[in-house]
């Protein structure tokens, strides 16, 4: 993985002439309930039937 | 790569891009609050300039920040892990347990595991809201070894917890099943191979018999049952056939998985442990076979150790296991009971004298062992405060696992854990599905059910 601050290049600016594609931003929350772990997932919810 | 940071300090919170290897997206973070967008390549400098998606985040951005310090430091646990024997008929090349213990070690009386429960029982009551059971899971070294102790446990305390149990299968017979089926207690099985070659590799007993057609048939009285899970541990020994892994595991019907990579507490794991560039290239491989299958048959095969960073990203609230978040949830949101009635923050660290945080029965209790200084060394592991990780941009959504691993391998509690890079690609795989609109194909159906949306943003 590469983790850089993007300055703006000269591709990037050609490519500044088509549109942007849509900017995707989600979160979602909840109580945090957590209790599995790399040995073991607890599967007891609805959604693992 | 360094992260490099985009000093906002004057007009708000730090953002930071993250390349994440796809064509059109490009990430940008928060670190600080694990928030994140996926904006167009091409516009990366413009959105970091301003503009609705910063002015969006920075109205939510205090809150993103307490929600993620309230995971990460005010949990109270709500889930043990039971160790109703040291002893274990298998003798895994990778186990975190002492071998003189599984080979030699002693049962936990039944009467002593059910006065553990009972004093644990008074002890989730004091700290859990009315209404919600803890989670008790029979855990280690082999929990069927001691079944009659574990099945009157079950029996004694239905009322009082949610039960799991992980077990190696290969003394799960038909009474078993129906003993435990039909309490809903959630079972896992560990199987390394699709055939006997791969798994004896790793998985034998101790006189070197394979079980593999074992846990075969364990998986055959499972099939139909939903609360069941297979742990395929990865190693040098089995990395070239994950593929293949995930393949059986469908065409059994297995509903969840786990891919893991070994853990390298104790050093006979290291021996079988695989570079992150191969861990992530096989993984990925049976990543993408899991998604084929689902689209050829319907029938999803989750892939629980993966999807728990793909919520990470998109709940960070909503995550099920709690190795990838920093502190871990050992000796937070769960600790473990050894054998011999030792708490440790996590089984991980039963092998560890010096984690032991006293005798549930005889000394303090739960409230004097979450207190000690055995479990503090871990529940203060804080990646906000040792380098690398306080300047890498998915910290959060990674948590440098496993400080057990990082104590015993790497000779700090203030190190990485065994698999740096490869948790970095998982995050990038993640990011690259959620732009792909798949994210939901690797998840459990009604993930979010019990979650609200709090941050939309599509601009």
């Amino acid at each position: 993985m590469t983790q850089t601050v993007k300055t703006q290049q000269p591709a990037e600016a050609a490519a500044k002439t088509q549109p942007a594609s849509p900017t995707i931003a989600i979160r979602k929350s909840c109580n945090p309930d957590g209790i599995g772990l790399s040995h073991y997932v607890l599967m007891d919810k609805k959604s693992a039937k | 790569m360094m992260a490099a940071v985009l000093n906002r300090a004057n007009i708000g919170p730090a953002l930071v891009s993250v390349d994440i290897g796809h064509d059109v997206y490009a990430a940008v973070t928060d670190p600080n609050t694990a928030f994140w967008a996926l904006v167009d390549k091409t516009r990366i400098a413009e959105s970091l300039a301003g503009g609705p998606l910063l002015d969006a985040y920075r109205n939510k951005a205090d809150t993103f920040a307490r929600e993620l310090h309230a995971l990460r430091f005010e949990l109270k646990p709500s889930g043990v892990y039971l160790n109703p024997t040291e002893r274990c008929n298998l003798n895994c090349t990778y186990c975190y347990l002492p071998g003189e213990q599984r080979s030699g070690g002693s049962h936990m009386p039944t009467e002593t595991l059910l006065a553990s429960l009972g004093k644990l029982r008074d002890y989730f009551r004091s700290v859990m809201p009315e209404g919600h059971k803890p989670r008790a899971i029979f855990h280690g070294a082999e929990p069927m070894m001691n079944k009659d102790a574990v099945f009157a446990a079950i029996d004694a305390f239905a009322d009082d917890f949610t039960f799991g149990l992980q077990t190696n299968g290969t003394l799960l017979n038909d009474a078993a099943v129906e003993f435990l089926t039909s309490r809903n207690v959630s079972i896992g099985l560990s199987l390394d191979g699709p055939s006997a070659d791969i798994t004896d590799a790793t998985r034998r007993t101790w006189g070197g018999k394979s079980v593999h057609a074992k846990v075969l048939a364990a998986m055959g009285k499972l099939k139909g049952y939903g609360s069941w899970s297979v742990i395929a541990t990865c190693t040098t020994e089995n990395l070239p056939y994950l593929t293949q892994m995930v393949e059986l595991f469908h065409a059994n019907e297995v509903p969840t998985c786990m891919l893991n990579t070994v853990r390298c507490t104790l050093p006979g794991a290291r021996g079988v442990k695989p570079s992150d560039g191969d861990m992530a290239k096989a993984f990925f491989a049976a990543m993408d076979r899991t998604h084929e299958l689902y689209r050829e048959s319907g029938q999803k095969l989750i892939v629980a150790n993966f999807a728990n960073i793909l919520i990470g990203i998109l709940a960070p609230t909503a995550r099920r296991l709690m190795c990838d978040i920093s502190p871990c949830g050992g000796g937070r949101a769960f600790f473990a009971l050894a054998a011999d009635g030792g708490l440790y923050p996590c089984s991980e660290f039963i092998g560890l004298p010096s984690f032991n945080g006293g005798n549930l029965l005889t000394d303090g209790g739960v409230e004097a062992a979450l207190a000690s200084a055995a479990f503090q060394t871990v529940t203060t592991r804080d990646v906000d405060t040792f380098s690398p990780c306080n300047e890498c941009a998915i910290r959060h959504f990674c948590g440098s696992p496993c400080p057990a691993e990082a104590y015993e391998m790497n000779g700090s509690m203030e190190k990485t854990g065994a698999f740096c890079e490869f948790y970095k690609e998982q995050v990038n795989y993640a990011l690259r599905l959620i732009a792909d609109g798949k994210a939901d194909d690797y998840l459990w159906d009604g993930w979010d059910e019990d979650t609200e949306t709090v941050f939309d943003l599509t601009l």
